[in-house]
This record gives structure tokens, sequence and C-alpha cells, in this order.
């Protein structure tokens, strides 16, 4: 018997505070790549342009997500401060680095942070194409290994 | 590098309940977990094997598949060597958390229906292993608890990226 009850799913506090904090570092992305693509050479600020593409998406879906469950979004901060001032095309790659490790941290946290099913799956597949972007701009930057090897994992 | 370096996370509390359309709008994006899911639906149950050994021996199955990879041809060395050190790791993460929930201490996964590596492994063969292994691991996330669960999907998206490596 498949009444209304099994379409109604409550998704607890634990799962919205996840997903805000993981649309925080989404917005931290997107603020790094804006500010990074002018110090880069123009294929890495090309790659950026796509990587801040994809981070704009996974940042509307969290906040539609969030709006449907009747939580406010977050709002993006007016700035961030780097750990290290980006300078030129070597510290913009970094902060890239440093970028797609803090949205993988969260990600990862929110896999965590809910069980919610589809909310886990959307959260493994922002984690698998975070690791790549990760990878590819640890790989600019000359760090090993080249693919984090456990993703999301906070020191 | 400081990796969490831009945000320090302030919480502001939610009302709380609704239908989670809108969570499956966020998971259609997800086509891997999306498979996950119906793979697992009905597999959670506590009894049988822990499935982080099963995980386990195929990190130390894709470890000594590269390693022989290498052996065949070892100008792969560079190439590969990465990608056999992280499923290394993740064998001895996975052993380690295997014994924990078990309450013993970690032992590395033994082959139990030992499949021999190919004879001459190539890049394709360890490409395909990869490719399974984070399928696999992707698999289980659905369904796995807080405490296991990051560090099985980090085990799938790592797989997934070294597939993408030596593509």
């Amino acid at each position: 018997m498949s009444g209304p009850a099994q379409q109604r799913a409550s998704v607890d506090q634990a799962s919205i505070d996840a997903l805000q904090d993981v649309l925080e570092t989404e917005h931290a992305a997107l603020w790094a790549y804006s500010l990074i693509v002018a110090y880069l050479p123009t294929d890495l600020a090309e790659r950026a342009r796509g990587d801040s593409d994809a981070h704009r998406t996974l940042r509307g879906l969290i906040e539609q997500t969030l709006s449907d469950v009747g939580a406010r979004p977050v709002s993006a901060l007016p700035s961030y401060k780097p750990p290290t001032p980006v300078t030129d095309g070597p510290t913009a790659e970094q902060l890239a680095v440093v970028a797609e490790t803090d949205t993988l941290a969260a990600w990862r946290s929110v896999l965590e942070r809910t069980t919610d099913k589809p909310l886990r799956a959307a959260a493994l597949d922002a984690l698998v194409s975070g690791t790549v972007r990760c990878m590819q701009w640890r790989s600019s930057a000359g760090l090993t290994p080249v693919v984090p090897t456990f993703p999301g994992r906070t020191p | 590098m400081s990796p969490r370096g831009l945000v320090s996370l302030p919480v502001p509390a939610g009302p709380v309940r609704l239908t989670r359309r809108r969570l499956i709008a966020l998971a259609a994006l997800a086509p891997v977990a999306g498979a996950a899911l119906s793979a697992c639906d009905g597999a959670s149950g506590s009894s049988g094997p822990d499935p982080l050994i099963a995980l386990a021996r195929a990190a130390r199955d894709d470890a000594e598949l590269i390693g022989a990879a290498i052996t065949a041809s070892p100008a792969l060395t560079d190439r590969l060597t990465p990608a056999r050190q992280a499923r290394t790791d993740h064998a001895a993460a996975l052993e380690t958390e295997v014994a924990r929930l078990a309450g013993g201490t970690p032992a590395p996964a033994t082959p139990a229906t030992s499949t021999a590596p190919p004879a001459n492994p190539t890049t394709a063969s360890v490409l395909a292993s990869l490719k399974k292994s984070a399928n696999d691991a992707g698999a289980l996330v659905a369904t796995l608890p807080a405490a296991r669960v990051g560090l099985v999907a980090g085990v799938a998206a790592c797989c997934a990226a070294y597939t993408v490596v030596l593509s």
C-alpha cells in the first residue's frame, strides 16, 4: 500500500545544516574562481571558468533544495580571505586547490551528516566530480599525489 | 598548504520538514550514485559479512594488478605508481575500519576467491579494475553508517579520478 505517507519524507536538521555548510564553501569557491581567473594563462583560465560553472550549478541546486525544505539558504560573504595572497599564476592555482579541497571536505561532511539517500547520492556525485577538479589543480600546482587519496578527509 | 582556508562556518537554523521533491532533483545530477541506490536497496541489513572486507580485498587486488602492470611495462612506473600507492593506502584504511567494527586488530585482506591477475596486465586492465572499484564502493554509499560513509565515498571518488588520469 503506497499512500501519500510514502511520498513524504522529513529532512532532518542535521541534513539542512550540512547543506548550509556546503553552500558556504560553494559560495567561497565561486568567489575564489572569480578572483583567480585574471591571474591564469589562457588555458587554465578556461578551465577555471568551466570549474566555476560547475560550482555555480551546484550552488543553485543546493539553494533550491534548501528553499524547498523551508530553510533560507545562507548568503555569500562579500569576500573571503585566501590563506596565501593571490599575486600570480602559481598562487592562483594554489587557491583553486584550496577552494576545491574545502568543497570536498564539505561534501564529505554532507555524506556523514545525512542518511537521506537522494542527498547522499548527490553528495557522492559532487565528491567525485570535485575530486577530478581538485586533481587537475593539484597537478597544475605541482602537488603530489595528484589525486587526493582520501578526498574530503581533513588532516 | 592549509586546506580549509576560505570558510569558517556559522550555521543558521531553519525550519525542518517538507517533501523531498527537490532533494530528488538535486540527486538527479548523480548518475553514478543513482545507480548505486537501486543496487543497494534491500542490501543494508546488518547480517552477512562486513561489506568493507570486499572493498579492502579489491584495493589489495588493484595494487597487485598495478604492480604486475609495472613489472610488465617498467616504462609505466611513474604513471602507475601513485595509483598503486593510493590503493594500498585504501586497503589499509578499510582494513582498519573493518577491524574497528569487529573489535580486533587490522589484518591484510586475503583473496578468498583468488582471481589471479591477468598474465600481461595493461593500463587498460588497470583502468577497468579501478572503474569497477569506484562503482562497487559508490554502491555502498547510500546505506553505510555515518562513521564509514566518508571513507568509502572517498575511495570511490579517488578511484574514479584515477580512471580519468589514466584514460
